[in-house]
């Protein structure tokens, strides 16, 4: 790393390891250090998570002391897993892979992702600081509604709900220049024959992704200002009783939020629509449907914010109805293209296509439950409840989760230079695929018999007993998939079979450089004249181009 | 030599074929046997409800066969098409297809306008109230919301408060309701946000300060005689859980007699306290009791001369426990913000007692202890 | 890995500098003009959701203005003359980078000088315009008008605060004689960071003074 042979002078003698990678500003590495930043903050979420779930296992209050820590244990869980694990995981991912595959030496601003990087780690202390102050952590869920969020005696009164705040405003800063430099990344520095319909997939969902939060991100930082202003300086804008209004806050804050869960799960889509071309041997079906939902999903998703507030009597109803289902289209199109993408393909069952498989079975509940809430009458009932719960889950845990350790498995031979274990790879995925249906899929039942959110306790005669039980099991069983995940990389970083440069027979340009790659990425890049340059090296450019439409007629043998 | 799919053994497409059937009997078996009940909403107690249940119904029959129809087209990709160690050819390169992508576009995009109109259909009578529309609806109530408790004020056709049910839940407590009837109900909040939800109704709507929100609901002339259970769906706090309520639906007959009962309590005058029992005084503001250690004299009754000082969406009340926080020694009804009460407590033996808030358990300002000597 | 890294490094890192790493042809705007125009698009999205929060506030309060401040805005007051210093300051700007893309170095110091100095002249004034408002009992804390009032105007006073640091950072480097024709990426970014700030004034004076 610390010398390059074009570079001998620029570079000091000696880097010492430890100040190599706090200084660094290698896209790879400071990718690695995203991934690694991610996993722990993933692993404290969790922790969070089974705090939660060994409280609701059974009626009653026992594991806390009383119901105000159990407010601040899911506050503090949401936040960590949506701006501390995924949206980070995925950037961190996306920032190792896009500089590789549009074949750019790194990112457009070295120096500005080495401080979109280290400014998660900052905003996660101060965020988890609020556990130190009096009053403890932000407890007013990870939506922070005023006036709750703001004042009264028994709400989210101290100094922990301002420490959220601009641990919030850290990472969302973060987060706005990382997109800033993605975009900048994607629109300059492409080599040469790699146009935009020729980008990989997973490249075009960063961009997307980019976009939305270099429009969003900065929505709900002027939401978090507002709130701090109401706190701290006596503003009124949240505030009924001093001529505000408590509604606002929903809005601007969804205009963010809905946004961020295309944010959270569009680089998954690309995680997986990489994976699964590789691994069934054959293109993406329907390359640029698949980029025109993507857009599509974008622009759409800045118009649904208001199906988070059904229930609050002051939205237009219908048009906000109606635009969500009609998100449903695209992606809609997008489980298509995956499954034709699957079919008559030559599928090899690496850790990588399984997890990317997970993907399709769990987010394809996670869409079609989501339906139900886009019905406004329907929402009316499940608003709130658990439903919701498992709703979002099928589409962060089983959408990109599952796609985020796709991803792992997948470039991790790239990272590293060594493959991960596959028995131990698939023992992690049988184990969080079982723990997730146990975890999450109740859920739905609890949340149709009327179970609401955010309670520490419940009438044992409500009926929710046993629900919640196996609940718990199943989130347990989760915690207890990491065990092979993790020892599976302590393993294989030493002793895993060497990868080589191109261990899945890829199609992108990653795979056309050394694994790690060196400083700079490529000492020379292969001919780039369709979406799957290093599959056209491997069999000739005439190989991937067969029978363009044969879908149906089946005669598309390649030459 | 290309192994083209349509060589492979039948024995996979049997497998494949075997595993996708086995998917859509077991689907089957769980949707029309009780087993699927689970995932069904509980039986709807309003004429509203049965519009939403009939429309969850529809929705899900849909979602069932699009998940059996892509699971099952997934499940078959993955079985029938394993790389075996004789494909060292490409499969086919298929791109894409022109027709199949407008089909699968065009299909969803059919489904789901239908799914639009029909919500909006049924949201249209969900969302009906007689006020909007020019009449009178049968009964009024105006439900408000505070840290952590529901009153329903009674409201004659004038739109006058004509008695306060401060007890939401409980003997003689709770929301009482005709069958039958167009039940109009407003809401409003004092503090944070709030959401009344009862789940047999299959409805929610939040209840937000500064804003008031209403709705209308009739109830199943043949759910007489029911409770409904009913509990805030908006995380409000450390009490969240403990906001709860009960509807219970009468007969008008019985309503008229609960309401008249409940006006003439509020009318009659106050129980005077034993003559010579000493009085305490106490006072709540800000969720919080002024006086955390009060001391009585032993075997003989006394009084505490109660007032709540907080806004009147927010009740309080003094109950007594013994030592150990669980013995019930004596219960009060809550009191209205703004509002005294003269609470009488027995003759107790000398000892220790907990006397807490029994809107606000949990909140260590709102409990305190009781020296009998 | 290093800001002297050559060649290979990504070009962009810094305002201007190395050639594009070879084979990375540089089609139309430089990085660090579109990374500045994103970064402005992000800037201009913060303000909606001020502005939003704006017009709600003042469509849920009437009267607007509240009687206690009802004229305490006067558009005629010493606001009128911030605001002309800081449109001018937009034009000086815009003469410094024509100054620079004609290489004339002296010209670009003395127009970026004057542009710093109109920057804290606005500045000084906006802290002035404060004072008096504070005087007359209008802060943060008095309703929706003063909370809506001092936050527009608090977060553009502190974009042109930010405005003036990286003013004061191309005076410093154009003074040490680092920009010419060809070279000068930051002083355009910078400039249409200033223009943005300025525009931002342009439509809070409108909304807050005249609407």
């Amino acid at each position: 790393m610390a010398t390059h042979a074009l570079s001998p002078a620029a570079v000091p003698a000696y880097r010492g390891g430890l100040y190599e990678w706090l200084t660094t500003t290698d896209h790879k590495k400071i990718g690695i250090m995203y991934l690694i930043n991610s996993f722990v903050f993933f692993l404290i979420g969790g922790i969070f998570a089974l705090l939660v779930r060994t409280e609701l296992a059974a009626p009653g209050i026992q594991l806390f002391t009383n119901e105000h820590v159990y407010n601040e244990a899911f506050s503090i869980h949401a936040t960590v897993m949506i701006f501390l694990f995924i949206i980070p995981m995925l950037a961190g991912l996306g920032n190792y892979v896009v500089p590789l595959m549009i074949g750019a030496p790194d990112m457009a601003f070295p120096r500005i992702n080495a401080l979109s990087f280290w400014m998660l780690p900052l905003g996660g202390i101060l965020l988890l600081a609020g556990f130190l102050t009096p009053g403890g952590a932000a407890a007013a869920g990870w939506t922070s509604y005023p006036p709750l969020s703001e004042r009264g005696a028994l709400a989210s009164p101290g100094p922990g709900q301002d420490l959220w705040i601009v641990a919030l405003i850290l990472i969302g800063t973060s987060s706005i220049l990382g997109g800033i430099n993605f975009l900048v990344t994607i629109f300059k520095m492409r080599a040469p024959g790699l146009t935009l319909f020729r980008m990989p997939i997973m490249v075009w969902t960063m961009l997307v992704t980019s976009v939305l939060v270099v429009m969003a991100t900065p929505v709900i930082t002027s939401a978090l200002v507002m709130l701090f202003i109401d706190r701290n300086y006596g503003g009124s804008f949240f505030l009924p009783d001093k001529g505000g209004t408590a509604v606002l806050y929903q809005n601007v804050f969804w205009f963010y939020s809905h946004p961020a869960v295309y944010v959270m799960v569009l680089p998954a889509m690309g995680v997986i629509s990489e994976v699964l071309p590789v691994f069934s041997r054959k293109p993406l079906f329907g390359y640029k449907a698949f980029i025109f939902a993507t857009a599509g999903i974008g622009a759409l998703g800045f118009s649904v914010w208001a199906h988070h507030m059904f229930t609050t009597g002051a939205v237009f109803l219908p048009f906000f109805s109606l635009m969500t289902f009609l998100i449903a289209v695209p992606t809609g199109v997008k489980m298509f293209n995956w499954v034709f993408t699957l079919f008559r393909g030559q599928l090899t069952f690496s850790t990588p296509l399984i997890f990317a498989i997970g993907f399709l079975t769990m987010f394809l509940i996670g869409g079609i439950n989501g339906a139900f809430s886009a019905s406004v009458p329907i929402d009316f009932a499940l608003q709130d409840t658990y439903w919701v719960v498992a709703h979002l889950h099928y589409v962060l845990f089983g959408g990109s989760v599952f796609g985020v350790f796709a991803g792992i498995y997948y470039w991790f031979p790239k990272m590293t230079g060594r493959m991960l274990s596959e028995s131990l790879g698939k023992v992690h995925f049988v184990i969080m695929f079982i723990g997730f249906n146990l975890t999450f899929f109740p859920m739905h039942m609890l949340g149709i018999k009327g179970m609401p959110r955010r309670i520490a306790d419940y009438a044992s005669d409500a009926g929710w007993n046993d629900w919640n039980l196996l609940a718990t099991i199943g989130g347990f069983m989760i915690a207890v998939s990491m065990l092979p995940f993790i020892w599976n990389v302590f393993v294989s970083l030493r002793n895993g079979k060497i990868a080589g440069d191109d261990p899945w027979e890829g199609n992108t340009l990653e795979w056309a450089t050394s694994s790690p790659p060196p400083a700079y990425n490529f000492d020379r890049l292969p001919d780039i004249r369709s979406e799957r340059p290093v599959f056209d090296a491997r069999h000739g450019l005439n190989a991937g181009h067969g029978h363009a439409a044969i879908a149906a007629g089946g005669h598309g043998e390649a030459s | 030599m290309s192994t083209s799919p349509r060589k492979r053994p039948a024995s996979e497409a049997l497998v494949a074929g075997g595993v996708v059937v086995l998917l859509i009997a077991i689907v089957g078996i769980i949707f029309f046997t009780g087993a699927g009940s689970e995932l069904y909403p509980p039986k709807p107690a309003t004429v509203q409800a049965k519009e939403v249940a009939s429309l969850y119904d529809l929705v899900f029959a849909i979602a069932v066969a699009i998940f059996v129809a892509v699971e099952g087209l997934i499940i078959w990709s993955i079985l029938r098409y394993r790389r075996r160690p004789t494909d060292v050819d490409l499969p086919p390169q298929t791109h894409g297809n022109n027709f199949v992508e407008v089909l699968w576009t065009l299909i969803p995009t059919v489904i789901v306008l239908y799914l639009f109109a029909i919500s909006w259909q049924t949201l249209n009578s969900v969302d009906y109230t007689s006020v909007a529309n020019g009449q009178k609806p049968d009964v009024q109530i105006h439900v408000l919301a505070g840290q952590f408790q529901w009153q329903f004020e009674y409201l004659d056709a004038n739109g006058k408060v004509v008695a306060t049910q401060t007890k939401p839940l409980g003997e003689g407590g709770g929301m009482a309701v005709p069958v039958g009837k167009k039940v109009y109900v407003t809401l409003s909040s004092g503090d944070v946000i709030h959401a009344w939800y009862v789940p047999r109704f299959l409805f929610k709507r939040d209840v937000i300060p500064g804003q008031t929100n209403n709705f209308e609901f009739t109830v199943d002339p043949a759910e007489v005689g029911q409770t409904f259970r009913g509990q805030c769906a908006e995380l409000c706090g450390t009490g969240h859980n403990a906001m709860q309520f009960q509807v219970v639906a009468m007969t008008q007959a019985d309503y008229d007699a609960w309401l008249a009962k409940l006006v003439e309590a509020a009318n009659a005058t106050p129980v005077p306290p034993p003559s010579g029992a000493p009085v305490l005084a106490l006072d709540a503001k800000n969720i919080a009791y002024d006086n955390r250690a009060l001391e009585v004299p032993a075997n003989a009754p006394f009084v505490i001369a109660f007032k709540n000082d907080d806004p009147s969406t927010i009740t309080h009340d003094v109950d007594l426990r013994a030592a150990d926080g669980t013995t019930v020694v004596a219960n009060q009804d809550p009191i209205a913000g703004g509002t005294t009460a003269q609470y009488s407590y027995p003759a107790l033996p000398a000892g220790t007692y907990q006397f807490f808030c029994s809107v606000h358990p949990g909140v260590a300002a709102m409990t305190g202890t009781l020296t009998v000597k | 890995m290093t800001a002297e890294a050559p060649a290979l490094t990504a070009s962009a890192g810094h305002g201007e500098g190395h050639a594009p790493a070879s084979g990375h042809a540089q089609r139309g705007i430089s990085n660090p003009i579109l990374g500045m125009l994103l970064f402005i698009t992000s800037e201009v999205m913060f303000f909606s959701g001020l502005f939003a929060a704006y017009f709600s506030t003042r469509a849920a309060n009437a009267p607007w203005p509240p009687d206690v401040f009802k004229d305490i805005l006067d558009p005629l007051g010493p606001i009128i003359i911030a605001t002309i210093i800081l449109i001018a300051s937009s034009f000086t700007c815009q003469f410094a980078v024509w100054s620079i893309r004609r290489g004339d170095r002296k010209g670009f110091v003395r127009n970026i000088s004057i542009t710093f100095v109109l920057g804290i002249i606005f500045l000084v004034m906006q802290v002035y315009d404060y004072t008096i408002l504070f005087s007359e009992g209008m802060t943060l804390g008095s309703g929706p008008f003063g909370t809506t009032y001092f936050t527009l105007t608090g977060f553009h006073g502190a974009h042109v605060f930010g405005g003036v640091l990286m003013l004061g950072v191309i005076l410093y480097r154009g003074m040490a004689g680092q920009f010419s024709a060809k070279h000068h990426d930051a002083v355009e970014a910078v400039s249409l960071y200033w223009h943005f700030v300025d525009i931002v004034w342009i439509l809070l004076f409108s909304i807050l003074y005249l609407l």
